[in-house]
């Protein structure tokens, strides 16, 4: 049937089918701006349009009901490339941070601003109640509503968000605008979805119902003969060998194994068989003709049932050691059956007791330690799985061009993907381009090769191009979750409440694969226990393979977990002690100058070392936190009898990249017009790592921003970089781009010395753009130009690597107050203040709403955040429905970061990480309020209001 | 839900005619319920996927009126009013304004109708308890040419047929009442819910209505809860929620366990009964 609608404006026909939406109507017509996180359940608001004036889902709108209807979309605020009123004050507010739901925020504002002028925060509330963003925390749009309010009316109106740092530089320290954040707000084609072109073919993916079975028999013949299929692929026919989707730095301390497609199934959703046919449609139909017969097995649903006596084997393939001896008394030998388990180095594992790896370490005698004590305490916190849900699912286009395989990807780790992919292919990696598109959110779970290798593979071996989207539940039960964690922490103090020793057993739930087995569950140890000082410390750390979705990499990475064990543990040392849990951190913590004992058994894949602090700022944050929560007068009252108050605070830590294994490099190239082209490695997944490296640039050679383009994570055109994750973007990245600044800055000067005549030490490059000597000057842009010329010197450029052996801590404290309902066990969190150091705040606005993003992510977690598995191991809740995640309506009303910081000496003009540290904090900062409030403690989280009264013994 | 085909009637007969010409037909006016099941995908199990049912699709949202206005003591609300109409209608007395503000989202509210939530009749419909509480009817069209139908809501919940035109809200005078939910968060369906309305005469509680949501297959009145409360003074809340929970049989699910819900059911109805108002 035909319905006619004005789009924007314009009078526009199109042909639906009854069951066709709005929303792919419009994605017919080629609007790009029309987002989607959620596959049409009608939750996540990113495919908001406004229709006959009202905001509205348009996945919710049958499309022929939209005959006759007047849609505006992002398209209709973007017209000749400017920004509108309230595009421009999302911007200047650092609300475009992934920017894959600011479409729809721009629409649900306009909306809002059509009804009312100068809208309260409960206006604004209510007006993005329907939008989903899991980067921002939501807290900067109330001031972009703010700004474009008062722009309405007065055009020229600016606010100060964030205040600035290092007043000596230009660009470093203050609010500059995201490079990307315009090209975002106008909803122009930055991801992977909007390079899809119009001969793709689809790829479709048939997944395991059981949590652990064999494949018995498979069926794909009348799958294969099915209209429009172009491809079937199965374990019987993709490539034979394992390896692991961890996207790590080789040789990866994650063991190999998986392939492509196994007979073993070993989680609900494990790849059985995925077609390739001309479209959508085609490859659901084809998928629903394939015939498998299943040998279920009983699966392993815990660490419990992981660990016990004669559990099923989940890995029962040959174990084999590229470099080293298997563990004394692990079993090797294979079943015949399954596949292979390569491990690239030593991990303490025994696969076939379902133990993907373990360590254990620590210094000075822990039993010493206990002995000593005149208190000891042993609690168990747990953990459960949690998703990160970017709202763009992993997507991958990958194409065929000039006979090389070319993989549009949303990945935080272009280089990984083209070493893995090519392997898998077995091809050369020089076949094999990554161009990593604007990501729509990673937050580590995009640090994996969960699409690229098979959608990679189908286009390379069919020719044709292919593309691959997850849906939301495959996001949920096929992607990567956070690691369960069952953490045991002892420990041990004088009745002053100085520590005497600390232990950590740990026991992480790997999922079916090995991806960051070991690397996950040592970060929790390694991001907690430095934090505090004692002579006796030590860890156990297992990580054991079960039935349920693959866990990975998530931001903050195991530290959240191990930060709620030990920060909790020692407030309830805390309280048996009848000690301020403020007063019992401030006796132990880490402190300026230092020495780091239990770094030396920390080494993260290198041998460890002591490290002696510099200075560190936890004293300063935690004087601030005190201050603002008047920590030493009496709570204030809930006004409701039901509602207690409680409060607490905790410390936190994490790293800066890794030390020692990982490299960045960056190359600045000089335009004859005096703008330069920055190619970095680095992958920007909407943190704003792009905009850290131009300021870099800019920075460096005397620039305004608009002077530095940059071109980054596309393996063809930039430098190796080993990714963005833990935490490494500015540190490495940014640091790369500086010293390929300074490597150009140095050609420019010598070139210069010899035009003017001048002795180097005479010149100086100052803005914009000059190079000054005593005598005479000359610009970039002629140099620029004369190297473009027969007569001139060669082109110049700079190149940066880098590579450390120093770590930058970045530290926090984090407070929190909130409201418990005695009798309902809900929780509100009232108050929420993260001090943090990032070292210099390279743009201040954009670093508060990282933290913002990351707290709120964390309050999640938290609180609602939970995947729920039934007793066969299928997941119970994977959609937003059933998986809360925290709308605008959940952002605590006193929500507060502030800056402190503390310049690191190895970082970019004193820059440290930023984003990662701060989902750290509110777990243990809220499990302690709780107790604070109502006396009980809650050692599992979600601290659901089940929980909560279960705790308090109300159930 | 897939449509394999969509008529957009023009009258109200002509969608009743639709929808008996059609054995395997629905009516549509927002459709954020029937469109918002993404269903099982290929990724889990291939069996249950395969069940997705076709249905002929009955446009009905430009014939049902929309309108929301006071006629005397009576709240008259077109069944194709969406939950923000009625939020924006200066009408509406609070413990509907508090229960159609329970309807997830901005979003939501401006697509979702309130015939659409009656005649979905699930357990956690956003106004079924209030409406129930405040006595409401609805004006159905049954058949083609038999102009409307009215009856209790109570009634058609228990034997729906036709189309719901209207719902007609009565506004007593001295019926005070009141609206309590509890979702995990603030935008998610209603977990629980409960709605109260009584006349308060001499301390004494009369007429009292109770309805919840959350507790079992359906929302309904509970006058087993009713029973207990009828005619006597306003209950101190911990008594009314002791007295309240070992009525309450809800199931176990991952929204939560009986044992919560009781609980928390128990308390919302304690919360509503003592949070009632009157409103001119």
């Amino acid at each position: 049937m035909t319905v006619t609608l004005e789009l924007n404006g314009r009078r526009i026909s199109a042909d639906v089918s009854p069951s066709d939406t709005l929303k792919t109507t419009l994605k017919h017509l080629g609007v790009i701006s029309v987002r989607d996180g959620c596959d049409g359940e009608g939750s996540c608001g990113l495919c908001a349009v406004i229709l006959d004036g009202k905001l509205v889902n348009s996945c919710l709108v049958p499309a022929p009901q939209a005959d006759g209807a007047r849609v505006i979309t992002l398209e209709h605020f973007s017209k000749d490339r400017k920004l509108g009123i309230v595009q421009r004050a999302l911007v200047d507010a650092s609300c475009v941070q992934c920017g894959y739901c600011t479409p729809a925020v721009v629409l649900a504002i306009h909306d809002l601003l059509e009804r009312t002028k100068d809208p309260s925060a409960d206006e604004v509330r209510d007006a993005l109640s329907g939008t989903m963003c899991r980067c921002t925390g939501y807290e900067q749009f109330f001031a972009a509503v703010r700004i474009a309010a008062k722009r309405i009316a007065d055009p020229d109106y600016t606010e100060r968000l964030a205040p600035e740092f290092r007043p000596e530089l230009r660009h470093v320290g203050k609010d500059r605008e995201k490079i990307d954040a315009a090209a975002l707000a106008r909803g122009e084609k930055a991801f992977v979805e909007d390079r899809v072109e119009r001969d793709a073919c689809h790829l479709k993916m048939l997944g395991s119902p059981y949590a652990h079975a064999w494949i018995k028999s498979i069926d794909v013949e009348l799958a294969r003969a099915a209209p429009g299929v172009v491809a079937v692929l199965t374990y019987e026919n993709c490539p034979d060998l394992v390896y692991t989707t961890a996207g790590q730095g080789f040789p990866e301390p994650s063991p190999h194994d998986q392939r492509m497609f196994s007979r073993k199934l070993r989680h609900v959703g494990d790849r059985v068989c995925a077609v390739l046919a001309e479209s959508p449609e085609e490859a659901e139909a084809a998928l629903a003709l394939v015939k498998v017969e299943y040998e279920p097995l009983a699966p392993v649903l815990s660490i419990a049932e992981a660990k016990a006596e004669g559990a099923p084997v989940i890995h029962s393939g040959e174990v084999r050691y590229v470099v080293g001896e298997p563990p004394e008394g692990s079993s090797t030998k294979g079943d015949g059956r399954d596949d292979p388990i390569i491990y690239q180095f030593p991990l303490h594992a025994d696969p076939h007791r379902n133990l993907a790896a373990s360590a254990a370490a620590g210094i000075g005698d822990v039993e010493k330690g206990f002995a000593e004590a005149d208190v000891v305490i042993e609690r168990t916190y747990r953990g459960n799985r949690v998703q990160s849900t970017p709202l763009e699912p992993h997507v991958v286009y990958a194409r065929i061009d000039g006979g090389r395989l070319i993989l549009h990807a949303s990945t935080q780790v272009p280089w990984h993907v083209r070493r893995v992919v090519s392997r898998v292919l077995g091809i050369a990696e020089n076949k094999v381009r990554v161009v990593k598109e604007r990501v729509g959110g990673g937050f580590g779970a995009k640090q994996d090769i969960v699409v690229e290798d098979v959608a990679g593979y189908l286009a390379w071996t069919t020719g044709r191009p292919v593309y691959f989207r997850y849906s939301r539940e495959e996001e949920f039960i096929a992607s990567r979750t956070r690691h369960a964690m069952e953490i045991t922490v002892k420990l041990g103090a004088k009745r002053d409440g100085r520590l005497t020793a600390i232990l950590m057993r740990l026991d992480a739930d790997t999922g079916p694969y090995g991806q960051h087995c070991l690397t996950v569950p040592m970060n929790a140890i390694s991001k907690s226990l430095p934090l505090l000082l004692c002579d006796n410390a030590r860890f156990e750390v297992k990580s054991y393979y079960t039935n349920l979705s693959p866990a990975g990499a998530y931001q903050g990475y195991g530290a959240p977990k191990g930060s709620f064990a030990l920060q909790t543990a020692l407030a309830e040392l805390a309280s048996e002690l009848g000690i301020d849990q403020l007063e019992m951190i401030e006796k132990n913590r880490v402190r300026s100058g230092a020495r780091i004992e239990i770094l030396r058994s920390l080494g993260e894949g290198r041998e460890g070392q002591a490290v002696t602090l510099g200075e560190c700022g936890l004293g300063e944050m935690i004087a601030r936190g005190k201050k603002a929560f008047r920590w030493n007068e009496p709570k204030p009252e809930s006004g409701d009898p039901d509602w207690k108050i409680g409060r607490g605070a905790v410390i936190i830590q994490q790293g800066s990249g890794l030390p020692g294994l990982d490299a960045a490099n960056a190359e600045a190239r000089l335009l004859a017009d005096g703008t330069v082209i920055l190619l970095s490695g680095g992958a920007d997944l909407g943190t704003g790592l792009d905009t850290v490296t131009a300021k870099a640039v800019a920075e460096t050679l005397g620039l305004d921003m608009e002077d530095v383009a940059v071109l980054s994570g596309d393996t063809d055109v930039t430098p190796f970089d080993k990714g963005a994750y833990a935490s490494s973007g500015t540190f490495f990245s940014g640091n790369a781009a500086l010293l390929a600044a300074q490597d150009l800055r140095r050609k420019i000067i010598a070139i210069a010395s010899s035009v003017l005549g001048e002795p180097e030490s005479n010149l100086s490059i100052v803005h914009r753009g000059l190079v000054k000597g005593r005598h005479g000057e000359i610009s970039l842009a002629k140099l620029g130009h004369m190297a473009t010329q027969g007569e001139g010197h060669g082109e110049l450029s700079g190149q940066g690597s880098f590579k450390t052996d120093h770590a930058a801590f970045p530290y926090g404290a984090h407070f929190v107050e909130v409201a418990v309902n005695e009798r309902t066990g809900e929780v509100k969190v009232r108050r929420y203040h993260a001090y943090q150091d990032c070292g210099t705040p390279i743009n201040p606005a954009l670093a508060k709403g990282q933290i913002f993003g990351g707290c709120l992510k964390a309050i999640g977690h938290s609180l609602y955040e939970e995947l729920v598995y039934d007793e066969e191991g299928r997941c119970l809740n994977p959609r937003f429905l059933d998986y809360k995640v925290p709308s605008i309506y959940e952002v605590p009303e006193d929500f507060v970061v502030e800056l402190v910081p503390v310049a690191d000496e190895v970082g970019p003009f004193g820059g440290k990480s930023v984003s990662e540290i701060s989902v750290n904090g509110a777990a243990p900062a809220i499990a302690i309020a709780i107790h604070d409030a109502v006396g009980a403690w809650c050692r599992e989280w979600p601290f659901t209001p089940e929980r909560v009264l279960r705790a308090m013994g109300r159930l | 839900m897939k449509f394999k085909e969509y008529l957009r009637p023009a009258s109200i007969d002509e969608a009743l005619a639709g929808k008996s010409l059609h054995a395997d037909s629905a009516f549509l006016a927002g459709g954020t319920y029937i469109l918002s099941d993404p269903g099982l995908s290929a990724r889990r199990a291939r069996a249950t996927a395969e069940g997705g049912r076709e249905v002929v699709a009955i446009d009905i949202s430009r014939i049902v009126p929309r309108t929301v206005e006071r006629r005397g003591r009576e709240l008259f609300v077109g069944a194709g009013a969406t939950f923000q109409d009625l939020l924006d209608a200066q009408a509406v007395i609070t413990s509907v304004v508090d229960a159609a503000k329970s309807m997830a989202n901005r979003n939501i509210r401006n697509r979702a109708t309130v015939g659409g939530n009656i005649a979905a009749r699930k357990s956690c419909a956003s106004l079924i308890p209030i409406l129930l509480v405040l006595g409401s009817r609805v004006e159905i069209a049954a058949r083609p040419g038999e102009g409307l139908v009215s009856e209790p809501l109570s009634v058609w919940l228990d034997r729906p047929k036709g189309l719901i035109v209207d719902v007609i809200i009565p506004l007593e005078t001295g019926r005070r009442s009141a609206f309590r939910r509890w979702g995990r968060t603030a935008c998610d369906i209603s977990i629980l819910t409960a709605a109260v309305s009584y006349r308060l005469e001499g301390g004494a509680m009369r007429e009292l209505r109770i309805a919840a949501g959350g507790l079992g297959p359906r929302a309904r009145l509970f006058p087993e809860i009713e029973r207990l409360f009828e005619g006597k003074p306003l209950p101190r809340r911990a008594d009314a929620e002791a007295a309240i929970a070992p009525l309450l049989s809800p199931v176990d699910d991952l929204r939560g366990s009986a044992a919560f819900k009781r609980l928390r059911g128990a308390g919302l109805i304690a919360d509503a009964l003592a949070g009632a108002v009157e409103e001119p």
